[in-house]
């Protein structure tokens, strides 16, 4: 049975709730799943889970843009509710008509909701029953189906006639349905289509809803017959769908890659203009101390590095990342012209004029697929780009556009609000306070950094030091690589050019417990902060992963610092969902598990303008990138400038 | 035709150029030929007839400009954390009920009404343009652009729910204490603490000394450790002295309101006051 159906506006004003009588809902899945799922782009699911103590639901949803309505609906997860999706369809298509911006309740919709509800109900039955035969020959069920429809409205007819006073006004809504609402449900049940066959199909289902309607309101008997014809119907639905969709992935492939090429071009001359922070003379380039390479530490002359701000303080509106907009001109209107010859010129001058009703999948399609090419030539993760369209498509569908904008134009305003919304950091990520709020305590500030092999973990490390160094925070390091030759070495070296105190053990030893006592020793010694280096591992390697996982849950460190290449294509994403799948797995108590609070993104210097990687890991995770590294230099430490990364992913 | 048109402005500037007056003769409709003929010989009627026009079109602009500025700045903003109740308090202010409840917003609700509360006064009540800033942190850009057209803020705690979250609240509430917009305008701030009905909830001095003393921390860990920071931002209270509310440019009330039972006469004073 469903635990709640609820209607409510983008706004949040809650407008129909049916809770069933008794039961309240564990925990707050609704507004879980707009903090969790609609929130993050993730709108293009299909269902969302959600878990409260003792329960879990499973929630799935619809959006009716042009009124700015979601529509909710949740069920206990062990019950798998195969009616959901169409209930919310046609409950979708019944309140669209009630709906007045200005009401607020609608204690009339209880009835007409508890009628749709017991012909979904009634109808799954029979799906269930019937299913086989419909899908061999989805041609024939449409056939079934128009004939149907045709018995089904004479049936109306009559009914109304007859019983128009006795029943409780649930016949006239079952014909305002469907005249009145024929145009929204042509584009919610086939908008999927192209839009030659649209129109035919549009037919078909505001007929069926009418058939349906009518159905629900008379006999039961005639209620099976006609939901027959309504599965019937579903099912070629989806069959078309499916075709659709390998369309789409096989015309996805053969991008434009002229355009990508001319991306390329235009934009190497910029690569000139970086700023290097302040370069270091030539001099300062040999690293290499001669002293300290004959043996240690005994103190010996010690280089410090003295080079100005880290660039983590300074004004992000410097220049190296800032992409021109020339490009989105050019562009837009390479889009428009691609979007607009799909129909004739004069259709789309008219409506470029007027204005359209409401925008259908159909027309955002060839817009999309255009940003989708463009995000994955940006190096996005394919899936994640998909999956991002989709999300922006299902916020556009039904949605009034205005005169005189093009399609692409409309999709490249929402993508851009979504790119922002994605990156835009869930919490603060003001890590000196919370240094500060952990000396106040009187305990050292723990950051662990994990990634895959020679992404630039202890290079990282030691520009972090060097950033909380300049803010006159005591910095402690944990050579925590006890696998990799050399690491300790490496990581001394870097302590002495910073004059940073360093706890190691050598190698061979348990990582978590030199972890354990590095933090030991900086709470004896007063230092705020401990930066952990650990060893590099592939996601896959099981053996090393747990010892990671034991280390992060020995330890419990304040922030766990996944440490990625910009260079990563799909794997960066794989690699994220690996780690945080894995730190929660294996993690010995289930109590509390740590995952991944936040991302270093390395490397971000040597990709120009292709920065997809900073959206596949921030959209999989959820984790804000913190920091950015981008050179050699302890300076070349950088936030992340959201602005600049959308534009040039849209570019 | 606009070249023609574009050239007539050129050579309306020049004066003299006969080959301008001729192609304008032959394109434009014999009336306004003849006043150009007209008008050429007559220096003065020119320079008056393009002083009139630039007089007007000057004050046109001056006008709009100031009734629209003036329209901007009239909204009275609902701002506050997530599960605050903003939502609650606008509908409750709007219509006196909160209707059915209210989950996380995904959008802004705006709307220009009469208070619930004045609908029933006689004579005439002026409407109040309030919008309910959605508390989720990803949307928290949209504040941004709302700011510069509002005369007063205000800002919601959850005074049921308050102490697991004022580390939060204080963050948005020095975000806001700092903002430019903010500084500059001056721009009132009401403390609103929600959901007083409850009996666990805490007392409004409470919440403000918690406040303040987060706030106080903030200001530490913001400007004396990062001042090298972007140092746009604006520093908050006097400097070297404990922090409170006092010592803000702008005034800032507290209130004790409960938007679930309707008992939210104060912030309808606060927005009577400043619209």
């Amino acid at each position: 049975m469903l635990e709640q159906f609820l209607i409510f506006t983008r706004g949040g004003l809650v407008l129909w709730s049916c809770l069933e009588v008794g039961k309240a809902l564990k925990g707050s899945p609704v507004d879980a799943l707009i903090k969790t799922c609609l929130l993050e782009e993730r709108a293009g699911d299909s269902s969302f889970q959600y878990d409260a103590a003792g329960a879990g639901y499973t929630l799935k949803w619809r959006f009716h843009n042009e009124l700015g309505l979601v529509f909710v609906a949740v069920y206990q997860r062990m019950l798998h509710l195969l009616y959901v999706d169409e209930l919310l369809e046609k409950v979708m298509r019944e309140f669209s008509i009630l709906f007045v911006p200005t009401r607020t309740v609608y204690h009339d919709f209880d009835d007409t909701y508890r009628q749709l509800l017991k012909a979904a109900e009634a109808n799954s039955h029979f799906k269930r029953v019937g299913q086989h035969r419909h899908i061999d020959n989805p041609r024939k069920g449409s056939e079934s189906q128009a004939r149907n429809a045709q018995t089904g409205r004479k049936s109306d007819k009559s009914a109304g006639k007859s019983s128009g006073s006795n029943d409780d006004g649930a016949d006239e809504d079952g014909e305002a349905d469907g005249s009145k609402f024929g145009p929204v449900g042509y584009s919610n049940g086939t908008g999927n289509g192209h839009a030659n066959g649209n129109k035919a199909n549009g037919l078909g289902s505001t007929k069926s809803g009418r058939s349906s309607a009518s159905g629900s309101s008379s006999d039961e008997d005639s209620v099976a017959h006609k939901t027959s014809s309504e599965n019937a119907f579903d099912v070629s639905k989806l069959a078309k769908l499916r075709n659709n969709k390998s369309k789409k992935a096989t015309s996805g492939m053969e991008g434009p890659k002229g355009t990508s090429k001319d991306d390329a071009v235009s934009k190497k001359p910029q690569k000139k203009n970086r700023v290097w922070g302040d370069a270091p003379p030539p001099s300062k380039l040999d690293f290499t101390d001669p002293v300290s390479v004959d043996q240690g530490d005994d103190g010996v002359d010690i280089a410090v590095v003295e080079k100005g701000l880290s660039l983590m303080d300074k004004d992000d509106d410097d220049e190296s990342f800032r992409v021109e907009d020339m490009m989105v001109e050019v562009e837009k209107e390479n889009g428009g012209k691609k979007a607009a010859s799909k129909k004739g010129w004069l259709t789309s001058l008219v409506q470029s004029v007027a204005g359209k009703p409401a925008l259908e999948y159909a027309d955002l399609e060839p817009a999309l697929k255009i940003f989708k090419e463009r995000l994955m030539t940006k190096n996005v993760a394919a899936d994640i780009a998909e999956k991002l369209c989709d999300s922006v498509a299902a916020s556009l569908v039904g949605k009034k556009q205005g005169s005189f904008t093009r399609i692409t134009t409309t999709v490249q305003a929402a993508m851009e609000e979504s790119l922002v919304r994605i990156l835009t950091p869930k919490r603060s990520v003001d890590i000196l306070r919370d240094v500060h709020q952990a000396k106040e305590v009187g305990r050292p500030y723990t950051i662990v950094f994990v990634g895959v092999n020679g992404v630039g973990k202890s290079t990282n490390l030691a520009k972090v030091a060097y950033w909380l160094q300049q803010h006159d925070i005591k910095v402690m390091m944990a050579a925590c690589d006890t696998f990799r030759s050399g690491a300790v070495e490496q990581l001394r070296t870097h302590a002495r050019r910073l004059q940073i105190p360093i706890f190691e053990r050598g190698y061979e030893k348990d990582p978590a417990v030199v972890a354990r006592d590095a933090i030991y020793e900086a709470k004896r010694t007063k230092q705020d902060v401990v930066l952990v280096d650990t060893a590099g591992r592939m996601q896959d390697n099981e053996p090393l992963m747990r010892a990671l996982s034991k280390l992060i849950n020995m330890n419990d460190p304040d922030l766990v610092l996944f440490v990625g290449e910009a260079l990563v294509g799909n794997d960066g994403v794989h690699q994220l969902t690996q780690f945080n799948q894995k730190l929660a797995d294996l993690s010995s108590t289930s109590s509390q598990t740590q995952s991944i609070d936040g991302i270093l993104l390395t490397k971000f210097d040597t990709i120009d303008d292709k920065v997809g990687a900073a959206l596949s890991m921030v959209y999989t995770s959820g984790a804000p990138v913190m920091f950015v590294g981008c050179g050699q230099n302890y300076t070349d430490l950088k936030k992340l400038n959201i602005k600049s990364v959308m534009k040039s992913l849209l570019t | 035709m606009p070249e023609v048109a574009f050239e007539s402005m050129e050579g309306s500037e020049q004066l003299q150029s006969g080959k301008v007056s001729e192609q304008l003769s032959i394109a434009m409709p014999e009336w306004l030929s003849q006043q150009w003929e007209t008008l050429k010989h007559d220096q003065a009627a020119l320079y008056t007839t393009i002083a009139v026009l630039f007089v007007t079109l000057l004050t046109l602009f001056i006008v709009t400009r100031v009734t629209f500025k003036r329209k901007k700045s009239k909204t009275v903003l609902l701002v506050g954390l997530n599960g605050a109740g903003k939502t609650a308090l606008f509908y409750q202010l709007r219509d006196g009920t909160t209707h059915q409840g209210a989950v996380t917003s995904m959008e802004p609700n705006a709307d220009t009404f009469i208070l619930h509360s004045e609908t029933s006064k006689k004579g005439k009540v002026k409407p109040v343009h309030v919008v309910d800033v959605p508390g989720h942190p990803k949307l928290r850009p949209q504040l941004e652009e709302l700011l510069p057209k509002s005369c007063c803020l205000v800002f919601v705690v959850d005074a049921l729910d308050f102490m697991p979250h004022v580390r939060a609240a204080a963050e948005y509430l020095y975000e806001l204490l700092t903002n430019k917009e903010v500084v500059k305008r001056r721009i009132p701030i009401l403390l609103t603490c929600n959901k007083m009905d409850k009996i666990t909830a805490h007392s409004s001095n409470f919440i403000k000394g918690q406040l303040e003393k987060e706030l106080n921390k903030l200001r530490k860990s913001r400007t004396s450790v990062s001042a090298a920071d972007v140092s746009s931002e604006i520093s908050l209270g006097v400097q070297g002295e404990v922090f409170n509310f006092t010592q803000c440019s702008n005034k800032i009330t507290i209130a004790e309101v409960s938007a679930l039972t309707g008992k939210v006469e104060q912030v309808e004073q606060f927005i009577r006051e400043y619209v």
